[in-house]
């Protein structure tokens, strides 16, 4: 009953709007892969863990500041385009392509975060949520790397948004996969920069702390295992997470202490976390990372 | 009873209007104007819509992963005084509280929190004396 009403709801919403036949077409296929149990409690479940996951960007800047170097091969080639021509790959490589484009603007390389403009659009129009790229703008920013922190917001908002529309039309899941791809993206990153320089224990530590996140993914991609990419998906997302189980994260928590500075509360954090993370668990991550992305991206 | 009856709508139709005139909050605009009030060298990370639903809701929270080494900034936007009675806490994942933005009576409008354990964290808004129970704010980090 409860899909009859949906599909009455789908049905009534498609003949209200306005937008185009492929959008409706779209919007309906995107309701054909959504399995899990329609219930409120689960999309505000779905919306609170979606909101909580980090943004790749954070890793990137963390890259940044330890002091690594660019290095443009490790990214997704804009030419793998034409290779996605279904919801659940194209929205897996907005995803990765988002977290190329922000990787290439925190270094500041333009003339490279510009190639990635165009797949950006044409995957997000391929999804019917164009409008949220304000393109134009972007590209307009990206040109000048005095644009940085414009542009970054600007990209940060477009995605946001995009995560809270979707939310918004049930169509959750390929949130899920957007962020899916983009963590993934910024996880093979960190873990071919963290090969070649095995000492670097910031690197390792951020590799090791990804269980958290992996975590929450795992419990998003469950809500949708019905479905046969999806459950594809969660194996592959499952095994990764074996290679993590080696890893142990211990906090010791001590009171913080607080203080107001210029009219903004200054927090001391003195709890304490140590990750205990070798090259071998490194290792196996990184290769476990590169297998699941190479059947994304390919 | 004609006279009655019309008397009756516009009675409920005042009613329905200033029930909503009041209810209104227009909550995405207030997290939107909290994105540029993040201090120099805070990158946007999120903003977030604070409704009461009309008082309905004490509480609102949002959860967000923190990285060791990594600073972040919550701030706080709302109509009319400074936060309005809004407050932010903030607690770890074992619900210790780490910070609030009530202090000594003050009502201050941003928390800045320098992480040193990674981990989910709850972000906790509540209305402290607010005559709107409405605002937003914004996450933002640096390194």
């Amino acid at each position: 009953m409860k899909y009859v009403l949906a599909g009455v709801f789908a049905a009534i919403l498609v003949a209200c709007g306005s937008g185009k036949k492929a959008d409706d077409q779209a919007f309906l296929n995107s309701l054909d892969s959504v399995t899990t149990s329609d219930t409120a409690m689960d999309d505000a479940l779905i919306e609170g863990i979606l909101q909580g996951i980090p943004s790749p960007i954070e890793i990137s800047v963390l890259l940044k500041h330890s002091g690594r170097k660019y290095d443009q091969t490790m990214l997704n080639s804009p030419d793998n385009l034409p290779k996605y021509n279904n919801n659940f790959k194209m929205a897996l490589n907005l995803g990765v392509y988002g977290t190329d484009l922000g990787y290439t603007n925190i270094y500041e390389q333009n003339q490279d975060g510009i190639k990635y403009l165009e797949p950006i659009e044409q995957l997000a129009e391929g999804l019917n949520i164009g409008q949220f790229f304000e393109i134009e703008t972007i590209g307009r920013l990206a040109a000048n790397s005095k644009n940085l922190d414009s542009l970054l917001l600007l990209t940060t908002k477009n995605f946001n948004d995009i995560n809270m529309y979707l939310s918004s039309q049930s169509r959750a899941n390929l949130s899920v996969l957007l962020l899916t791809g983009g963590w993934l993206e910024a996880m093979h990153i960190t873990c071919q920069l963290s090969s070649k320089d095995p000492s670097n224990k910031v690197l390792q530590d951020t590799i090791g702390e990804q269980q958290i996140i992996l975590e929450q993914i795992i419990l998003l991609l469950k809500f949708y295992e019905s479905d046969e990419n999806m459950a594809s998906l969660l194996k592959d997302l499952t095994n990764l997470q074996t290679a993590f189980e080696k890893i142990k994260i211990t906090t010791v928590y001590k009171a913080p202490t607080q203080e107001v500075v210029n009219g903004v509360v200054m927090v001391k954090d003195n709890s304490t976390t140590t990750v205990e993370i070798t090259a071998e668990d490194v290792n196996n991550i990184k290769d476990l990372t590169a297998e699941i992305r190479s059947k994304i991206i390919s | 009873m004609k006279k009655l009856i019309v008397l009756a709508a516009f009675v409920l139709l005042s009613a329905f209007i200033s029930s909503d005139v009041i209810g209104q909050c227009d909550a995405e605009g207030y997290s939107n104007a909290c994105i540029p009030k993040l201090a120099t060298g805070f990158n946007f990370l999120k903003s977030y819509k604070i409704d009461s639903e009309s008082g309905a809701k004490d509480k609102i929270e949002f959860s967000y992963v923190f990285t060791k080494g990594t600073q972040y900034m919550i701030n706080l936007c709302a109509g009319g005084q400074a936060t309005d009675g809004l407050v932010v806490s903030l607690f770890d994942a074992k619900r210790n509280k780490l910070a609030t933005s009530k202090v000594n009576g003050e009502f201050i409008s941003a928390i800045a929190y320098p992480c040193n354990a990674t981990g989910i964290y709850y972000i906790q808004y509540t209305f402290d004396g607010s005559a709107t129970k409405c605002g937003g704010s914004a996450l933002g980090f640096k390194r």
